[in-house]
């Protein structure tokens, strides 16, 4: 059973290692803001020393980090997606796997195994790849549609049953998982029920000029995720998530993100537009960005920021705006740019007024 | 409807929430309850309007009559939609109310049920109509409110009710209910030329806020009816009152700017279009009013065949009710066709006539009387229905007007002689005797005064030449100035009194005067009302026959006495004016011969002619830059009210301004007002705000603009700007979307008015010259506020 290629890099802590798989929240201490937004920069200027030129797709990814959310990365081969997982993962002190998706690879390989030992003369299970704090899945569409599906139902109950007995995954719980645009050959499309369990999706996009260049000079050598390590412990790292779960959203906002939601499942560009989880994760993830900025409250300006790449791989836009387009990522995003220049913000109703 | 669209307005979240499912019913109550204040409202704005009407009728049972109609209209309209009749049926309810009313009221019991209108009512609607209709022609004001003028009054009262009843309820347009309440505002402005009724003009103002306003608590009460705890928005009332302020300024400024208009020629006379000596007004105060026009508009022009040009009567007054002078009703009989006329009453076959024939056309006079030579023969060419009078001379149209006509007068020239009007007999007819009549109160000084005059006189000719002589002698001056600014302009009996003493008038002095002291002493006098000969034009005389031209300045009112024998005589009292009859000029020794060339036909009397005409009277000259000093006064009140209406927008932003920097010094949210006031200003210097953007975005862009333009001091002032920027940004958006703190002390507001001046002064100053001016003059912000939206509450707070 276990017999079949799979392909685990870097798995190195499973259940009993340092960090201990179940986090549990009693050493969870409350950051003060602008010690997760000091945090935060350190975290993003030393994933930078590896991404170059990607400001945007780096902070978005300790967004969704911080939010507890999960990532994915869509974009053509190399262009450092692997990389950008890595480099967040590497940036926090926690445990990391990695799961390289094959056609081949099968369920039990993501959630683990029971396995007989022949000493105690008893099964015991065996942690697959999905054990660890930051979980990164290697192009996830190249798998078959049965192994995604292991993978996204741990995403969504962070546990794992095998065989009967419930395994809690730990805390925290982040999927990054890369994959190839969907034209690509030998590709199972991730369907739109499994899209939205993630919460964000960015694309990394070209390195310009420069950072092409200065990438060549970096790499010719080594890598350079040898020469980077981790800047945040893994109480840090919790305690940072504590403060975005506390940042205040005020009703104004909350309405702002219903009404940029309401107005996706409306409008008539669209053929399906986001879900109620939808715009729970858009408050997730702008509470995380106003922390990010050092801020206890959430402004429309993060909703903003963060609609594209939160609401973005939900939606499915109609075969007529779709026409002879082949890209409907693109067409999507500008459709929820438009949605976002077009809902009104409201303003807030502060003391009485 | 009502209903339909009061959820259109509310502009909330599209309704399909599950919670939402009873509010409709709800808000539909809160509007159902809201109609009576809206009534209410309608109805005073309605009631203070109709009491501007004051100054034209006497006493106040009219403004009863007119409330009751209107409340009944109002408020049955209001009860009727309470209890669920559809709105666009109001109208159609609003006249059947109406009509039912004026049926219990003025049907005099032949309503059925006394409420419904029988054809026998319908009757009597019409003559009442037709009696208001000729009361209001006939009367001078203030008018006594006779049964018919208040039928008129409550048919008016009651169709205004539903016109605004419609316009503010059914349409919802209350705005616009405004507009048929300026009609019984301005009408008194129209009819008596005087200013503006200040009082009424500020309590209608009043009315129409208050109205503004209820009706504003209504839509609200409809739009928030999600969230009942929640307060009223801020927005509208500003909204009002700078829509009531610039309401009142402009009704100010066409009030004042009224009589400065010159008709628009169309009328000639009367501004508005409204008849000349018709619509409740005095001919003697109209007479006045056209005299003291400014400019003159010109009336008619004609051609004549007579040697000397005539005098074109148009209504003989021969009625004094001591109040003043009116035209004693005749009902025109249909036989007296103007193609015939007969001879004036009293002409023996004696007395010199000859006949001349006169072609009138007229320029710009609109009334039902039509000016002839007197007395005419026949008439020709007349389009329309025109009778003559046989008592009166005068000759009228119960339907058509002079406007546009172009007519052929026959008509007879006396030329009795000066011994002929001596022997006339003291003897006259019962019709003419009413012609002495005298209010029995008749003032001590007319009488002592006439005969004073004429003691010396023998007979009745040498009477009325001797009270002639006596008001055209040195002692009496021309001004139509004087009488008004003393207040006894017109004809009544203690004006003529008051006349006698002042010895300052014009011609409606002069020949009421001469016609009560006439009848003092016993001779029937009455006066007539017409124009004076006017101007021969130059270069347009066609066969020898040359071509008058007679303006507004040229009305003229002279006085008519009676010789058995002869017939009515005109006397031509007023000084300095118009021609005084040969007939009268025999007998004055003193008078000499070279007067005659005086009267030449190209003489006719002008005011501006007067130097010439009469060198010894000075008081024409005068008159003139008095009346150009008059017209001048008028236009700089024109221009400031102009101004002031300008300076509405700007000053009301200001306030507002102030207002708000006292908000944010005092107020617990200075921060959200600070940042209401940033993005006003912003959109007053034309920067594009749009309610979909967030306040970091707009600060974003101001930013932009005001680093593009440099101030003065260079980049260390914009530093500073954009440093003031950024603190109301943070302070706004922790003001809005941060948990509420409560921390409000004096220094941070304080800080707050300083960041928010550095930064009004930044966009000032990086904004170009021309949007500057607009940002002061004309603010955008007062008619599209920036962020100013309200907040709609939270779905799920």
């Amino acid at each position: 059973m276990s017999a079949s290629p799979v392909r685990v890099v870097n798995a190195p802590a499973l259940a009993g290692a340092t960090d201990g798989p179940v986090v549990d929240s009693d050493d969870e201490t409350l950051m003060d803001l602008s010690a997760v937004e000091a945090a935060a920069r350190s975290i993003i200027r030393n994933m930078e020393t590896v991404i170059d030129g990607k400001h945007s797709a780096v902070s978005c990814a300790l967004t969704v980090l911080l939010a507890q959310g999960h990532l994915l990365i869509e974009d053509v081969p190399g262009v450092g997606k692997t990389m950008l997982a890595k480099a967040l993962a590497k940036s926090v002190h926690c445990t990391v796997s990695r799961i390289q998706f094959t056609p081949d690879l099968l369920p039990s390989d993501v959630t683990g195994v029971s396995v007989f030992n022949q000493v105690d003369r008893r099964f015991e299970f065996k942690p697959g790849a999905i054990f660890a704090n930051i979980v990164i899945g290697d192009e996830i569409n190249r798998a078959s549609p049965k192994t995604q599906s292991a993978l996204l139902e741990c995403m969504e109950e962070r546990q794992v049953t095998v065989d009967g007995t419930t395994y809690l995954l730990p805390l925290p719980f982040t999927v990054v998982a890369t994959q190839n645009p969907i034209e690509m050959e030998g590709t199972y499309a991730l369907p739109e029920a499994q899209r939205d369990r993630f919460m964000a999706r960015i694309s990394m996009g070209y390195p310009d000029n420069e950072s092409e260049l200065r990438m060549l000079d970096a790499r010719d050598t080594s890598s350079p995720l040898d020469g980077i390590e981790a800047v945040v412990t893994g109480a840090e790292l919790r305690g940072m998530m504590t403060a975005v779960r506390n940042v205040f959203a005020s009703a104004a906002v909350k309405e702002y993100a219903v009404s940029l939601v309401r107005a996706t499942r409306d409008d008539r560009d669209l053929r399906l537009g986001a879900s109620p989880r939808a715009t729970l994760q858009l408050i997730r993830a702008a509470k995380s960005r106003a922390a990010l900025h050092g801020r206890d409250y959430v402004l429309p300006d993060d909703i903003d920021a963060l609609a594209v790449a939160v609401l973005g791989h939900r939606l499915v836009p109609s075969s007529r705006v779709l026409g002879h387009h082949q890209d409907s990522g693109a067409v999507v995003d500008d459709i929820v740019r438009r949605i976002v220049a077009a809902t009104p913000v409201p303003v807030g109703a502060p003391g009485h007024t | 409807m009502t209903r339909s669209e009061a959820d259109t307005t509310t502009g909330g979240p599209p309704a399909a929430s599950g919670a939402g499912q009873p509010v409709p019913t709800i808000r539909a109550m809160r509007i159902a309850s809201a109609q009576w204040p809206l009534a209410g409202a309608l109805l005073l704005l309605l009631a203070v309007a109709g009491g501007a009407l004051a100054p034209l009728l006497n006493g106040t049972g009219w403004w009863w009559l007119m409330a009751i109609v209107a409340a009944v209209v109002l408020l049955g309209g209001a009860g009727l939609r309470r209890v669920g009749v559809p709105g666009f049926l109001g109208p159609l309810f609003g006249f059947g109310l109406l009509v039912a009313t004026l049926t219990l009221l003025f049907g005099a019991g032949t309503g059925w049920v006394l409420v419904i209108p029988t054809g026998e009512t319908l009757d009597r609607f019409r003559d009442l109509v037709l009696a208001g209709t000729l009361s209001i022609e006939m009367q001078s004001t203030p008018a006594e409110a006779t049964a018919g003028i208040l039928f008129l009054l409550g048919v008016g009262a009651g169709m205004m009710a539903i016109l605004i009843d419609t316009l503010a309820v059914v349409l919802r347009v209350p705005a616009l209910a405004g507009l048929p309440v300026l009609v019984p505002l301005l009408v008194p402005g129209l009819v008596l030329g005087g200013k503006a009724n200040l009082p009424a003009l500020v309590l209608t103002a009043v009315a129409y806020l208050v109205l503004l306003r209820v009706e504003i608590r209504m839509r609200q009460a409809g739009s928030t009816a999600f969230t009942p705890g929640r307060p009223w928005a801020p927005v509208a009332p500003g909204g009002a009152v700078v829509v009531g302020g610039i309401a009142v300024v402009a009704a100010i400024v066409v009030s004042v700017a009224m009589p400065v208009l010159p008709g628009g020629g169309l009328a000639g006379a009367r501004p508005g279009g409204s008849l000349l000596f018709a619509n409740g007004v005095s001919p003697m105060i109209n007479l006045g009013q056209d005299l003291r026009r400014p400019d003159a508009v010109p009336v008619l022009h004609y051609r004549t065949t007579a040697t000397r040009p005539p005098y074109l009567r148009m209504l003989t007054l021969d009625e004094f009710s001591g109040r003043n002078w009116t035209a004693r009703l005749a009902p025109g009989n249909r036989e007296n066709t103007v193609d015939d006329i007969a001879l004036p009453p009293g002409l023996s076959p004696e007395i010199a006539t000859g006949e001349t024939i006169t072609t009138i056309g007229i320029d710009g006079l609109a009334t039902r009387w039509l000016p002839t030579p007197a007395p005419a023969r026949s008439v020709t060419g007349l389009l329309g229905f025109w009778y003559w009078n046989g008592t009166s001379g005068s000759i009228a149209s119960p339907s058509d007007t002079t406007r546009g006509q172009e007519y052929t007068v026959t008509s007879l020239t006396l030329a009795p002689t000066a011994e002929q009007l001596r022997q006339a007999e003291a003897d006259y007819p019962s019709g003419i005797q009413d012609s002495l009549e005298l209010p029995a109160q008749t003032p001590a000084l007319i009488g002592d005064t006439a005969r004073e005059v004429t003691a010396g006189a023998a007979t009745a000719y040498d009477a009325a030449v001797a009270l002639q002589e006596y008001l055209r002698g040195s002692e009496f001056d021309y001004d139509t100035e004087a009488p008004v600014e003393a207040d006894y302009d017109g004809g009544g009996i203690d004006v003529v009194s008051t006349f006698l003493e002042v010895k300052s008038g014009y011609c409606v002095h002069f020949s009421s005067a001469m016609a009560v002291m006439a009848r003092s002493v016993g001779i029937p006098a009455r006066i007539a009302i017409g124009y004076l000969p006017g101007v021969l034009s130059a270069s347009s005389s066609v066969a020898g026959i040359g071509r008058y031209s007679v303006d507004t300045h040229d009305l003229h009112a002279w006085t008519e006495i009676y010789f058995e024998g002869v017939g009515w005589v005109p006397f031509e009292p007023t000084p300095s004016r118009g021609r005084v009859p040969d007939y009268t000029r025999e007998t004055s020794a003193a008078a000499p011969n070279d007067e005659a060339g005086q009267t030449a036909p190209s003489g006719a009397a002008r005011p501006e002619d007067a130097g010439a005409q009469n060198a010894a009277d000075g008081e024409q000259g005068a008159a003139t830059p008095e009346e150009e000093a008059g017209g001048l006064l008028r236009l700089g009140l024109l221009l400031t009210g102009v101004l002031a209406l300008l300076l509405v927008p700007a000053a009301v932003r200001v306030t507002r301004r102030r207002l708000r920097r006292r908000g944010i010094l005092r107020g617990p949210d200075g921060a959200g007002v600070a940042w209401r006031e940033v993005s006003d200003t912003a959109v007053d210097h034309g920067v594009e705000v749009r309610d979909t953007e967030t306040p970091r975005e707009l600060a974003g862009r101001l930013r932009r603009l005001v680093e593009s333009r440099p101030g003065p001091a260079g980049g260390t002032e914009q530093e500073s700007v954009n440093e003031a920027l950024e603190r109301l940004l943070v302070a706004a958006e922790r003001s809005r979307y941060a948990r509420s703190s409560g921390t409000g002390d004096t220094a941070r507001s304080a800080a707050l008015a300083a960041d928010l001046d550095v930064v009004l002064r930044g966009i000032r100053s990086g904004s170009e010259r021309r949007a500057r001016v607009q940002a002061t003059l004309l603010p955008v912000s007062l008619w599209q506020p920036g962020a100013q939206r309200i907040g709609r509450p939270a779905a799920n707070a």
